[in-house]
């Protein structure tokens, strides 16, 4: 299970070095938040699938909608020349760690279950 | 147990990650390549206002070299740099002093070559002038440029390459009375040059004068002219030599392996 994500990351930095593009300097700060959201997909996606409840359509929508919104406050937050994208960094670190720690104790939970059948 | 759509959910998602970090590294190296030695904003900030403090003494510059432009007045220039070559014709106020050998009959023992007009005493007559502030000078109707000499030549004087003969009228432009009481003064030239060997002088205060042009050729085969910028390098060279000079020669010991590294 934890192999898909880091197949993955491993394949996107394969296509990324491909590609010629890069972020102008501009949109530094959005990069910023995107990243912290496809992370927090990720980890969200790995608790729903411990969880076992995990949907397709649910996780998507989840990730684009956080997307969405962290990029329009960091936005505003330019225009209106407040960090306000840092609430939004900050929101996407709580529930990293959250996510985290739920994974955690699954595995952790899982690994002693294995142990005691053996 | 694994889902095919979780999968594909958190696979694209890892994926996107991945790019966008490589994308984000790019940029970063590219940020730290271009201003490599700032680290914060702050320091940035300090580099910009330190850079618009330039910008702002350069426009200043700017604008003054374009005043000077706008003042700038060709035909003056031209008008004052022909003056000074000698190349038109002038008058204005000034004197006009007559030289003449001597008049009354020498007595046998005198020696007559003590009482011509010789060309030293020209030259020192137009030194003189030149002292007092004369603004042009001629002499028999011959301008007076930079390139005029006098020499002697037998019982003529050439000045320039014209050859003149007695009596020598030498017309100066300036302040009349200045370039008078300059040759008139007590032990000057009239008394030391003129008076102990009785030649003949009249200074004449006029209110215009009429000076001709120079009538020579002006052709420059061997000299060749330097521009500005280099001459601007050639006298800041200078200076700095001198204040080396100044310094006790404590410099001037390094000065041989400076110049060395400058060739």
């Amino acid at each position: 299970m934890l192999l898909v994500p880091l197949f993955g990351v491993g394949l996107g930095v394969g296509i990324g070095l491909l590609l010629p593009w890069e972020i102008p300097i501009t949109y530094k700060s959005y990069t910023a938040l995107a990243i912290l959201a496809t992370v927090d997909a990720i980890f969200g996606g790995m608790r729903a699938q411990l969880e076992e409840n995990f949907i397709f359509s649910k996780f998507m929508v989840s990730f684009f909608a956080n997307a969405i919104l962290a990029v329009a406050l960091a936005y505003f937050g330019n225009i209106l020349g407040i960090d306000i994208y840092m609430g939004a960094v900050v929101a996407f670190s709580i529930r990293l760690f959250n996510n985290l720690s739920l994974i955690r104790e699954f595995l952790i939970i899982r690994y002693w279950r294995r142990g005691s059948q053996k | 147990m694994l889902k095919r759509s979780w999968v594909v959910g958190v696979g694209l998602a890892s994926m996107l990650l991945g790019m966008l970090l490589v994308f984000q590294f790019r940029t970063e190296t590219n940020v730290k390549t271009y201003l490599p030695q700032f680290k914060t904003v702050s320091e940035l900030g300090i580099k910009w206002s330190r850079m618009q403090t330039d910008l702002n003494k350069k426009e200043e510059e700017l604008q003054r070299l374009r005043q000077q432009l706008k003042d700038y007045n060709r035909d003056a220039e031209l008008k004052s740099l022909r003056m000074a070559a000698g190349v038109t014709a002038l008058r204005g106020p000034g004197v006009e002093i007559t030289l003449t050998d001597v008049t009354r009959p020498l007595r046998s023992y005198e020696d007559p070559n003590l009482f011509i007009v010789h060309y030293d005493q020209l030259e020192l007559l137009v030194n003189e002038l030149w002292a007092a502030g004369a603004e042009a000078v001629a002499i028999n109707g011959v301008r007076l440029v930079a390139q005029t000499g006098f020499s002697c030549a037998g019982t003529t004087i050439l000045v320039g390459n014209k050859k003149l003969a007695p009596p020598y009228v030498i017309r100066a432009i300036g302040d009349p009375q200045t370039l008078k009481a300059a040759l008139t003064i007590p032990g000057g030239y009239l008394e030391s040059q003129i008076l102990p060997f009785e030649l003949g002088i009249t200074i004449k205060q006029e209110n215009s004068l009429y000076l001709p042009p120079y009538k020579g050729s002006s052709v420059f085969t061997y000299a060749e002219e330097v521009p500005e910028e280099i001459e601007e390098m050639f006298t800041g060279e200078e200076e700095e030599g001198d204040e080396r000079e100044g310094e006790n020669g404590i410099l001037l010991e390094g000065e041989p392996v400076v110049e060395g590294e400058e060739l």
